[in-house]
């Protein structure tokens, strides 16, 4: 674990309130871009992303004994999650919850899942990963993804492939599931 | 018009959709009973969902505009400052445990002590 970061996390376990509180700074310094690039992973929008990770830091402050035997980088974004974001990951949506037609469990495995083994995977192997396997792809499949991941609609990148929105829905959605299955494979094998 | 009766790779491209374009409440409202059921009943549903967050999270979590953290230090420090007042004011008040005044004899038990005598 970076120093930083391990100097941070000490001053965590001072049982005092108000020395706690003085903790906080390099504790939110080193951990603010690993902690939010998570919530974004959930949220897809900072604003919220702000929101949430305010609370969870107070959360922190408040009780950090779940931080206590932290070990490394990828334990710590794992029990941060665990037992502080995705409580408000939660309430983010509880109060839609009224109006949609989704079961509580269906509306929280969507918004605040368990964590699965590729995403307790930090954001430098992601990406890693997910560039090997892009470049397994077919030509097609590969492009439409890269172009989602520009930030293209559907309607735009069916222009650039010349075929209809329902087409590169479909393509997209078979690309995904393949993506799954190869990821699910390279992790298995490492 | 919002589009009704999707299908399942539909409703996983706007569910991609939603999340990377920030708008998740969006999507979650917009879904009917029918395609609520669907959703609950496919397993590529659910194993796509994962691959599409790491996908929001590789493509667009480094882009994203994240506040100066000096700045959101002082939201923080507010956070915290919040609740340390909440946990004041909520915490049982201090009674007064001066023995010396409680065991004096008010002036009226005084008098009533020299009624009785």
């Amino acid at each position: 674990m970076d120093k930083r970061l391990r100097n941070a996390l000490k001053g965590l376990a001072d049982p005092d309130l108000e020395h706690r509180r003085r903790a906080m700074e390099p504790f939110v310094r080193a951990t603010f871009g690993i902690f939010i690039r998570c919530l974004y992973r959930y949220l897809g929008n900072e604003v919220e992303c702000e929101d949430v990770l305010e609370d969870v830091y107070a959360d922190i402050w408040q009780d950090p004994g779940h931080l206590r035997n932290v070990t490394d980088e990828k334990d710590l974004l794992r029990n941060v999650y665990l037992y502080y974001m995705r409580k408000h990951l939660r309430e983010v949506y509880r109060r839609i919850n009224r109006n949609s037609y989704l079961s509580q469990r269906d509306l929280m495995n969507l918004v605040a899942p368990d964590l699965s083994i590729l995403e307790m995977m930090s954001q430098a192997e992601l990406g890693q990963v997910l560039r090997r396997m892009l470049g397994r792809l077919k030509a097609r499949e590969r492009r439409a993804i890269e172009l989602w991941m520009e930030g293209m609609s559907n309607r735009a990148i069916a222009n650039e492939l010349k075929t209809t929105v329902g087409a590169v829905k479909m393509l997209e959605f078979r690309t995904i599931l393949k993506l799954k299955k190869m990821l699910s494979d390279c992790c298995r094998e490492d | 018009m919002p589009q009704t009766n999707r299908e399942i790779q539909e409703l996983l491209i706007d569910y991609a959709g939603a999340l990377r374009d920030g708008c998740m409440p969006d999507f979650l409202k917009s879904l009917t009973r029918e395609e609520a059921d669907k959703i609950a009943s496919s397993a590529e549903f659910w194993q796509a969902t994962e691959v599409t967050r790491i996908l929001n999270s590789v493509g667009f979590a480094d882009k994203a505009v994240t506040p100066d953290v000096g700045l959101f230090i002082s939201r923080v420090n507010a956070a915290i400052a919040c609740r340390l007042k909440k946990a004041r004011a909520s915490s049982p008040v201090k009674r007064n445990t001066d023995r010396s005044r409680g065991s004096k004899p008010t002036m009226q038990a005084q008098t009533w002590a020299e009624d009785l005598l």
